[in-house]
């Protein structure tokens, strides 16, 4: 059929626009938030902008109560932000969505269900009007893409604390939300569970075609540089802002062994380290 | 083991110091063979140990269950929400250092009827240990369990049966054991004012009226084991419903 005289043809780049530029998956813009206290008026974050792409990994680095996990508390929905804009994908965020899947820093499963129904009542929460059969379906494939199908009726007090970070995981990925939020989601393993945990989780975003955005909250440098394309370092709080947002132009797939000896990696472990870190040896403590 | 030995004799020695005024262990455990002859006689003049040990304990039963009916639904709402809390607490204190005795002549004027007032004081006295620690089990609920229902956008109904309800439940029963440790120790005082029925009356009418005193010990026996037995029941229960993170 041939298009009508006035109808008009799409260009190329009209085209390609939406696909060359896609629009942010996260816009944060002048984002403030403030409690009240026993002492006054507590500003966590102060005036905060910050862009991530879609499919995009973010790092949120800083120390301890420098309001990384206030600041991704907007992004979820969770906090609310006293003054300033969050949008997840183009939507100005109010509350908690299924748009956007949580990790909680202490795996936050709920103790007496089994690990199979804990997956279960989130995806039947946040997948309202899907029918049952779906719902049971999606919580096994994600279950059995963290391999813990043979554990589902395991509740979570009998699990180690990588197994039970994994069902939180799969938790998350189990609503298919677009974008992904983690808070301190390894802080508790240890190194060696921790290392495996990376390889995983990128795993999972590949094997979703890294169209999920990820935004992490860490203190592990190495951590930080291995998974994220951009690392974002904050001051320390109160009224905390953005220091500096230093890319990862490494290339994926990346290797756990092999990266350490790459010079980019090095110089951006340097330069987080020199961002974080004020004494290095016993010699700078006056 | 070693302890009830020793209780025993402690006993022994209490007999023999009183001239066997206080019966000796041996003495009771043959009163108590002679008591347990014919358990569950029930004619209308005269009731078995055993007739009247399950009249007590259906008395008890049905006070306690009425009681945590009330206690548990106005506990887990008073510990949701503040107001609530604010406006039933005071009442809930003033009330609850009322001896559970106290309340048996209130019964009694109200219903006219001994068993009754009878469960009326069991249902006063279940009343606060569970309204209390319902109230306690739902406002210590873990922010960690908080927030998954929020992030996941659970409903009420979901967050009341899924999160508030199991979190609860062992303080709930914390709350239940203490009030039927409480109900039956009432219960026997009870029947005593009352008369005429239970293992109170057992222990006033054919202990101490009747001059027996190994009688007497035999009912605080009984009245001791059957106590035991409700309270781990309970520490069953909550065991079986506490879970580790």
């Amino acid at each position: 059929m041939q298009p009508s005289a006035t109808e008009k043809i799409k260009t190329v780049d009209e085209v390609l626009e939406p696909v060359l530029n896609p629009p942010p998956s996260i816009e944060i813009e002048n984002v403030t938030v403030s409690f009240k206290t026993a002492n006054g008026v507590y500003t966590a974050v102060k005036e905060i902008s910050l862009m991530v792409k879609k499919g995009e990994i973010v790092s949120l680095i800083g120390h301890s109560g420098c309001g990384k996990s206030t600041l991704m508390g907007t992004i979820s929905g969770m906090v609310k932000q006293s003054a300033g804009t969050v949008k997840a994908n183009g939507m100005l965020v109010t509350k908690p969505g299924p748009d956007r899947g949580i990790v909680f820093q202490n795996y936050s499963l709920l103790p007496w269900l089994s690990v199979y129904r804990n997956i279960y009542e989130a995806v039947d929460a946040a997948l309202k009007d899907k029918p049952s059969s779906f719902k049971h379906e999606l919580v096994e494939r994600n279950l059995k893409m963290v391999n813990l199908w043979a554990h589902k009726d395991k509740l979570p007090g009998h699990l180690s604390g990588g197994m039970k970070q994994r069902v939180a995981i799969a938790r998350a990925f189990a609503i298919n939300p677009s974008i992904l939020l983690l808070d301190e989601p390894f802080g508790a393993l240890d190194a060696l569970t921790k290392s495996n945990m990376h390889v995983e989780l990128l795993k999972l975003w590949n094997l979703d075609h890294r169209e999920k955005t990820i935004v992490m909250v860490t203190h592990d440098i190495e951590e930080a540089i291995f998974l994220s394309d951009r690392v974002v370092v904050m001051n320390d709080g109160p009224a905390a802002t953005i220091k500096e947002i230093v890319d990862v132009p490494l290339p994926r797939p990346r290797n756990k062994k092999t990266i350490v000896h790459d010079e980019t990696y090095m110089a951006i472990h340097d330069k987080l380290m020199n961002l974080l870190i004020d004494k290095f040896s016993i010699d700078d403590i006056k | 083991m070693a302890g009830i030995a020793l209780m025993g004799g402690i006993w022994e020695l209490i007999s023999w110091y009183t001239k066997y005024e206080i019966p000796s262990p041996r003495m009771t455990w043959t009163v108590l063979k002679e008591v347990m002859q014919n358990p569950m006689q029930d004619d209308p003049d005269y009731k078995g140990i055993g007739t009247k040990l399950i009249s007590s304990l259906t008395r008890v039963g049905i006070g306690f269950g009425m009681g945590s009916l009330v206690a548990i639904p106005i506990g887990l709402l008073m510990g949701s929400n503040k107001i609530i809390m604010n406006i039933i607490n005071p009442m809930v204190q003033i009330l609850r250092p009322v001896s559970p005795l106290a309340w048996f002549p209130l019964g009694l004027a109200f219903f006219q009827d001994s068993p009754k007032a009878s469960i009326f004081m069991i249902f006063i006295c279940s009343l606060w240990p569970t309204l209390i620690n319902a109230a306690f089990g739902v406002s210590s609920i873990p922010q960690d369990h908080k927030n998954v229902g929020k992030a996941f956008g659970f409903s009420r109904w979901k967050y009341i049966t899924r999160i508030m309800l199991p979190y609860s439940l062992p303080h709930i029963l914390t709350g239940l054991r203490l009030s039927i440790g409480v109900a039956w120790m009432v219960i026997v005082a009870g029947e005593m004012l009352s008369g005429g029925i239970g293992l109170g009356y057992f222990v006033w009418e054919e202990g101490f009226n009747g001059g027996s005193v190994a009688k007497i010990l035999v009912a605080i026996i009984i009245i001791g084991i059957v106590g035991l037995l409700l309270d781990r029941i309970f520490i069953g229960l909550q065991k079986r419903f506490t879970y580790a993170i």
